[in-house]
């Protein structure tokens, strides 16, 4: 596009917007509101994803080695399962060692440290690390089809869970925001198509004259994606002040609960915000401009 | 070269405003189209650029097919035109400069372009100094013009005035029909439906005349009336 044509679809943008004040502001305050349930949604699934990774990226897997199984062959399957590429890291302790690591973990447990002492109950096994919380199954899964190994622990399931639980918040959001989002459009839609009557006879002359469809609709286009994008970035400034609130509330509460930084936060909320502005803007506008164009 | 065949224009409300026009109009002639008030001149002319389209018959205007084509080739026959419409048809919240620049800036002129033609054309019709008025605070002949320049200022192959002269005093219709004349000589042609016998008697043109939307009379260097 040329700078002249340019300079000319922004001043007529710029134009219309202004002389539809109330409904402009009006539209904008629609699409803020719509997207920030949308943000709202999306900070909720960031923060179970969130919690997800940390979990599991804080476990390892406790393989447990059967009783009476000579501690060479469970040295040979250390050799090998360091070998393994999925491995990051594995460590061999034995159930002597487990028992000092319980004792020490619970001192004041003296009937429980009586029984160990008595008999050791315990197993000899492994502390294995994966590179990638996503391999945790596979060395799980690779552990417990050897015949040596007792059973195999990891917390896994709970990180499993919490990411069912973000599938169906995200789910729900984006059917809350499926319905938000069409009334977003017939908000703009109502707010273009007064810009474009006000205009009609403009729009009728400037047909005549020899003025292509999209030549007509470029202004109008351009004035429902600046409602859409200005309703974004307020949704986005609410986001962001909403959640540093957040934070600290969350940080004064529960000081351990793995809440997702705020960084995180905006990177997911800002670009869908944005998208979505763009595109609840541009398509309400090219609805509202249609009917006028048949000169 | 425009050519009507077998034309009829029926409007939505049974009114029989055309039938049976056949016409041709060769690149570079000087035409008027005369006949009575409701005899159809400005039915025809609305045909040319394509406002209306006709019930039966077929219209072309140079390569386009006018009866035939895509909607989205519209705009490309009527940048060949420059149109003066008979109720004018200005943007009343735009100044009087605005109002031809922005025949410019739909076909995508250069605002280089735009700033040297428009005060050229205003000057031609005799409004160099009335280019920041409104529509509202001009007269009627004042608007005609405006309309004028508006229809030239694209440089047309065809120009296509429907009463452009109405509201004019004689002086002032002389000075828009030598305009007029000039523009011819340089190429243009020219269509022009008009209600004044002295215009029409003193330039010695080819004159259509129209009456109850037939064809009555075509003539190389015709009269307002019959001799
Ligand atoms: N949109 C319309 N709907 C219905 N009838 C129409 C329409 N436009 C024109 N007519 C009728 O068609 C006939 C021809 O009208 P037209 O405007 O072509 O006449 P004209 O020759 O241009 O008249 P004038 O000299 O007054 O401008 C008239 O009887 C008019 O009432
Ligand atoms: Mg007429």
């Amino acid at each position: 596009m040329r700078p002249k044509t340019l300079w000319y679809f922004g001043r007529e943008t710029g134009y219309g917007l202004w002389r539809n004040g109330w409904m402009t502001l009006a539209s904008v305050s629609t699409v803020a509101i719509s997207l920030f349930v949308l943000a709202f949604f999306i900070v909720l699934s960031v923060n179970l994803n969130h919690i997800a990774t940390t979990l599991e990226s804080e476990v390892e897997i406790r393989v447990f080695i059967h009783q009476k199984i000579p501690r060479q062959t469970e040295l040979n399957l250390l050799k090998q399962a360091k070998g393994w590429p999925i491995v990051r890291k594995i460590s061999f302790f034995t159930k002597s060692q487990a028992a000092h690591q319980l004792q020490s973990e619970f001192p004041d447990q003296k009937a429980l440290l009586q029984l160990i002492n008595q008999s050791n109950p315990l197993f000899d096994g492994y502390d294995v690390y994966a590179h990638h919380p996503s391999q945790i199954g596979v060395i799980a899964r690779r552990f417990r089809r050897l015949p040596i190994v007792q059973s195999v622990v990891y917390e896994g399931l709970v990180a499993k869970r919490i990411n069912r639980v973000t599938e169906v918040v995200r789910a729900v959001g984006w059917g809350i925001e499926a319905l938000l989002a069409l009334a977003t459009l017939s908000i703009i839609s109502n707010t273009i198509r007064l810009a474009v009557f006000a205009r009609r006879r403009e729009i009728g002359v400037m047909k005549l004259v020899g003025a292509t469809d999209w030549f007509i609709r470029w202004p109008f286009v351009l004035e429902g994606t600046v409602l859409g994008l200005v309703g974004a970035a307020a949704a986005d400034v609410a986001v962001n002040y909403g959640y540093r609130w957040a934070i600290r509330a969350a940080v004064a509460a529960m000081p351990f609960w793995p809440v997702a930084p705020l960084h995180l936060v905006l990177q997911h909320t800002i670009g869908v915000t944005v998208i979505m502005g763009l595109v609840i803007g541009g398509i309400g506008s090219l609805v509202a401009v249609r009917r006028f164009l048949h000169v | 070269m425009i050519r009507l065949e077998q034309v009829d224009k029926r409007y939505p409300n049974g009114h029989l405003a055309l039938s049976g026009v056949d016409l041709v109009i060769r690149r570079g002639e000087f035409v008027f189209i005369v006949g009575p008030s409701g005899s159809g001149k400005s039915s025809l002319v609305r045909l040319l650029y394509r406002e209306e389209l006709p019930t039966a018959g077929e219209v072309f205007v140079d390569q386009f097919h006018v009866t035939r084509m895509r909607r989205s080739q519209v705009p490309r026959l009527r940048r060949q035109l420059g149109v003066v419409f008979q109720d004018v048809k200005l943007l009343p919240q735009r100044t009087v400069w605005h109002n031809v620049a922005f025949a410019m800036e739909v076909v995508g002129a250069s605002s280089r372009d735009i700033a040297k033609r428009v005060p050229q054309v205003l000057e031609l019709v005799g409004l160099g100094r009335r280019r920041d008025s409104f529509p509202h605070q001009l007269s009627g002949g004042e608007q005609q013009r405006v309309g004028i320049a508006r229809a030239l200022v694209n440089n047309p192959v065809y120009l296509i005035a429907d009463e452009p002269t109405g509201n004019l005093d004689p002086d002032t219709a002389q000075d828009i029909i030598q305009l007029f004349l000039e523009i011819n000589r340089r190429g243009a042609t020219v269509i022009m439906a008009t209600h004044a016998r002295d215009l029409v008697n003193q330039v010695k043109r080819r004159v259509l005349a129209i009456d109850h939307g037939r064809i009555v009379r075509d003539e190389l260097k015709g009269a307002y009336h019959e001799a």
